[in-house]
């Protein structure tokens, strides 16, 4: 009996999926993840536990060495699936998760990995990882390092080494595994002088605003400095689509709208929630999320989301958790060109969630408006979308001041809470640094 | 059966306390003093100090995991990525590490120990705590305000902030300001 | 009442464990797949597949990772359960009935300490370090309330024997009288296997912490020891709060077996109520609120006994 066969068919069954969005690819991501969940199948967090590596939309220049670099990390066995379009998303999972059961399939591919030995080497951001503007400085050491820079898959990973260790062609004579330099120190808060610790994170992080990399300075797990940078943007976002169908003269009722602004902050409170780590209510969000854009009926809709809006919106202990974090008054938020709920709940991030649970029975209370969409009617969900990437580049803009001292799980509550989306900024500006 | 036990944590304990000195890695250090600990609290179950065996097991896991926290944060070359040696006059240390391991051994082999009289008690736990309640309860006292006083103290000599930091100058600011909020908002 | 069994019953006791576990498993995969809106003939497939998934899956390997400290703290976590469960009377049979049990279960689990920070550790990369040192800090959190709390129940027996604190509660059991400290054991069960509200080592904002770099065989081990280390938490809960094997009509191992699959019911379901609580707001709460109540908690058995 093929003990191996058996297992790796059985385990097919249910693999875990780590899905990475390129930029303007958010109705792919939201096909997925309904699909995710209708099979049952649960969402990887990093490459090593995933099976299925799935790219939702196109992958380009830097994503896609990213998307790459997440590949040669994940362990086999594993399949890689690519959806352009959100009907292409089963199919592509389907043909996946045949691959994965498939023993000569995967013996081939495991074959061909060992066959390229040493290239498949990456350098880890681990507790040895120096500056990155450094460490190409020093020429090849015979492996590819081409991914050094930085933004190789989500924040933390190891490379797949074949044999590590033995790579010591270091720099300044001293015999480093991957020719990493000592860590720099640097003066933290409480006035000691610690190592630092440069780390990419995103773009392939769970629960994370597709084509964000922000470069880190970490000390222990405080954030010394932040640096975002944008992986390309998009032509307009998903979420605004009423909207701006609107503003081009369309038909659009406010019924349709609401139901798009209620997707879009179901979308963002299960995203929040799943970062701070409340699954059971992440998971009903996205639920209802998912109803809402497959046109569910709006009387059990508007009763099932006032429900959790008021459930996330009481939460005593949600609150105690996330007070005092990211405080960002009402002016800064404005002269930073921010609008929308970042302003109107002026506060931290438990005043932030607080105003997305209110605007979603906002939302949902006009779910059965047929009128035309009007100013009095519900808003675009992030505030009204401007020409230069409003008010998700503002957003992103204000990211370094918020999360410079902020420890990170902190930082990650406040990025959440924040929400940006990166389809609103001009499509074109691959690699922007945001000040 | 026991005598074979007792050789196996003696010669464990003794094996990764030696260890201690010879790998690179801090992390690895830490954890083979841990084993050492923990082999000589197998030897203390043996000697009939159940109680003591398994409390000092408890107690050693503890301090070693934080002890690595620390040793991981103020030692240069944490993961041993780099060959370092842990101690200074290689010669020396090693003479006088053999001298004194010699002059123990010699002590304990050649010293007449006395017969012993009466039997064990029944329950050792028993008169340890009569002991460390009743007859030295003075110094269960002494050390337990001493260490809490040491602890506080070291605390409050390495933070930076002072009260005047966090409640203002006029000690009346509520909630504090802290760079991370607490939970409990004191 | 309680008497120890042969040595071959240490073999058994991480057969029963697991057994204990793998209930608690399938009633968690029940409960997300009845959340997920989809049939619950379907929640047994979720532990199997991922069973076979793990065992076939490739270890993974990551650059200058320390491969011995790393194998060694992910074996550790179900191997601290395992050792911790030598204690818990089943019926009126127990593997070990060495007079400081109380003890022993709290040695053992404090070993995950260990264990979670060298998994952390040995991936050399970032997320995962975080992942262990925040088990570290969550450690100092509840570690405290829960020995204060396994003192109550050993003060109202007089005794560090579990035996005897099973016998002590042969009119009331100290769940009854004790509730602070049942409470907050609860809690540490949930701590020492980073589960439900304390997975914060595991959390989603670090992508999985400590569990990021682990792959295969390694992930099955260090998941299938949190689930050991539940069991045994919570087969202990019974023996020290919920009065052990006592009970009408049926038989002793039958009222254990009971009562820990009802203890497990509870912590099982509880673990989806709550976001995770994060070290650095629940470190001061446990230090000011939670000690200070475990103390006086545990100065309730003593006063008792004193005017007894």
């Amino acid at each position: 009996m093929d003990l191996t066969g058996a297992l790796l068919r059985a385990g097919a069954a249910r693999p875990h999926v780590l899905t990475v969005t390129a930029p303007g690819a958010t109705v792919v991501r939201l096909a997925a993840e309904d699909q995710l969940r209708r099979r049952g199948w649960p969402a990887a967090m990093t490459p090593a536990g995933a099976d299925i590596l799935l790219v939702a939309g196109e992958a380009a220049g830097l994503l896609a060495e990213a998307v790459e670099a997440a590949w040669q990390a994940m362990p086999a066995p594993r399949a890689r699936a690519v959806a352009a379009r959100p009907d292409e998303v089963a199919a592509a999972l389907e043909a996946a998760r045949a691959r994965l059961g498939d023993r000569a399939v995967q013996q081939a591919s495991a074959a061909d990995t060992a066959s390229r030995g040493d290239q498949g080497q990456r350098a880890p951001e681990g507790h040895e990882g120096g500056d990155h503007g450094h460490e190409h400085g020093v020429g090849d050491h015979g492996h590819e390092m081409s991914d050094e820079h930085g933004h190789g898959a989500s924040g933390g990973h190891g490379g797949h080494g074949h044999g590590h260790g033995e790579h010591g062609h270091g720099m300044g004579g001293m015999d480093m595994p991957g020719g990493l330099p000592m860590a720099d120190r640097g003066d933290d808060r409480d006035g000691l002088r610690l190592d630092q610790l440069h780390l990419p994170l995103g773009p392939v992080l769970p629960d994370w605003p597709a084509g964000l990399v922000l470069r880190v300075t970490l000390q222990g797990d405080v954030i010394q400095h932040a640096e975002p940078e944008i992986l390309g943007g998009g032509s307009g976002s998903f979420w605004d689509e009423p909207w701006r169908r609107a503003a081009d003269g369309e038909r659009v009722t406010t019924a349709e709208a609401a139901r798009r602004a209620a997707a879009a902050y179901l979308d963002s409170l299960g995203r929040f929630l799943a970062v701070a780590g409340w699954d059971a209510v992440a998971a009903a969000a996205r639920r209802l999320r998912d109803e809402a854009l497959a046109g569910a009926p709006s009387g059990p809709l508007r009763r099932d989301a006032r429900r959790l809006a008021r459930r996330v919106a009481r939460s005593r202990v949600l609150a105690w958790l996330t007070g005092g974090l990211g405080v960002l008054t009402a002016a800064e938020a404005a002269t930073a060109g921010v609008a929308g709920p970042a302003v109107r709940a002026a506060g931290d991030v438990t005043a932030r969630y607080r105003r997305w649970c209110a605007d979603l029975e906002a939302a949902v209370a006009v779910l059965d408006d047929a009128s035309l969409l009007g100013p009095g009617g519900p808003g675009p969900p992030r505030g009204p979308a401007g020409d230069d990437g409003a008010p998700s580049a503002g957003l992103v803009a204000m990211l370094p001041r918020l999360l410079a001292g902020a420890e990170l799980a902190g930082a990650r509550l406040i990025i959440a809470s924040l929400d940006p989306d990166l389809d609103q900024l001009p499509a074109g500006v691959e690699a922007a640094h945001g000040h | 059966m026991t005598t074979a036990v007792f050789w196996v944590l003696a010669l464990l304990a003794a094996a990764s306390g030696f260890m201690v000195f010879r790998f690179n890695s801090m992390a690895r250090v830490t954890i083979s003093l841990m084993v050492s600990f923990l082999a000589s609290g197998g030897l203390l179950v043996l000697l009939g100090l159940g109680y003591l065996g398994v409390v000092v097991i408890l107690m050693m896991v503890m301090e070693m995991v934080i002890m690595a926290v620390f040793m991981i944060a103020y030692m240069m070359n944490p993961a041993g990525l780099m060959p370092m040696a842990m101690f200074h006059n290689k010669r020396g240390s090693l003479a006088i590490a053999v001298v004194t391991f010699a002059l123990l051994a010699a002590g304990i082999f050649l010293t007449p120990w006395p017969h012993r009289s009466g039997a064990p008690p029944r329950d050792a736990t028993r008169q340890l705590g009569t002991a460390l309640m009743g007859s030295q309860m003075l110094t269960m006292i002494t050390l337990g305000f001493t260490l809490l006083a040491t602890m506080v103290g070291a605390v409050v000599l390495a933070t930076q902030r002072g009260r005047y930091d966090r409640f203002g100058d006029d000690l009346k600011r509520r909630p504090p300001s802290d760079p991370v909020r607490g939970g409990v908002g004191r | 009442m309680v008497t120890s069994a042969p040595l071959w019953s240490v073999l058994v006791v991480p057969v029963i464990l697991a057994g204990f576990a793998a209930i608690a498993v399938l009633a968690d995969a029940l409960l997300a797949v009845r959340a997920a809106g989809r049939p619950a003939r379907l929640a047994a497939a979720g532990p199997v597949a991922e069973t076979a998934r793990l065992l076939v899956g490739q270890r993974r390997v990551t650059l200058a990772s320390d491969a011995l400290l790393w194998r060694l703290g992910v074996l550790t976590v179900p191997a601290a359960g395992m050792l911790a469960a030598l204690v818990i009377p089943f019926g009126t049979v127990t593997a070990s009935r060495m007079s400081v049990g109380v003890v022993w279960f709290n040695a053992m689990e404090v070993l995950t300490w260990a264990a979670l920070w060298m998994a952390g550790w040995g991936a050399n990369a970032a997320l995962s370090l975080v992942g262990g040192y925040r088990y570290v800090a969550q450690g100092l959190a509840y570690e405290l309330p829960l020995m204060l709390a396994l003192i109550s129940a050993a003060t109202g027996a007089q005794s560090l024997n579990v035996a005897d604190i099973v016998a002590a509660q042969s009119h009331l059991w100290f769940a009854v009288w004790m509730p602070a400290a049942f409470l907050v054991y609860l809690a540490g069960v949930y701590g020492f296997s980073f589960l439900g509200p304390f997975a914060y080592p595991a959390g989603t904002d670090l992508a999985s912490g400590v569990l990021a770099e682990v792959s295969g065989v390694d992930r099955l081990v260090i998941e299938a020891g949190r689930w050991l280390l539940l069991a045994a938490g919570a087969g202990m809960a019974v023996p020290l709060f919920l009065g052990g094997g006592t009970g009408p009509l049926l038989p002793p191992w039958a009222w254990s077996a009971i009562k820990t699959l009802a203890v497990l019911a509870v912590l099982t379901w509880a673990r989806r109520r709550l976001p995770v609580l994060r070290a650095d707001r629940y470190a001061e709460l446990a230090w000011v609120v939670l000690i200070p109540l475990s103390v006086v908690q545990a100065l309730v058995p003593a006063l008792v006994d004193l005017t007894r």
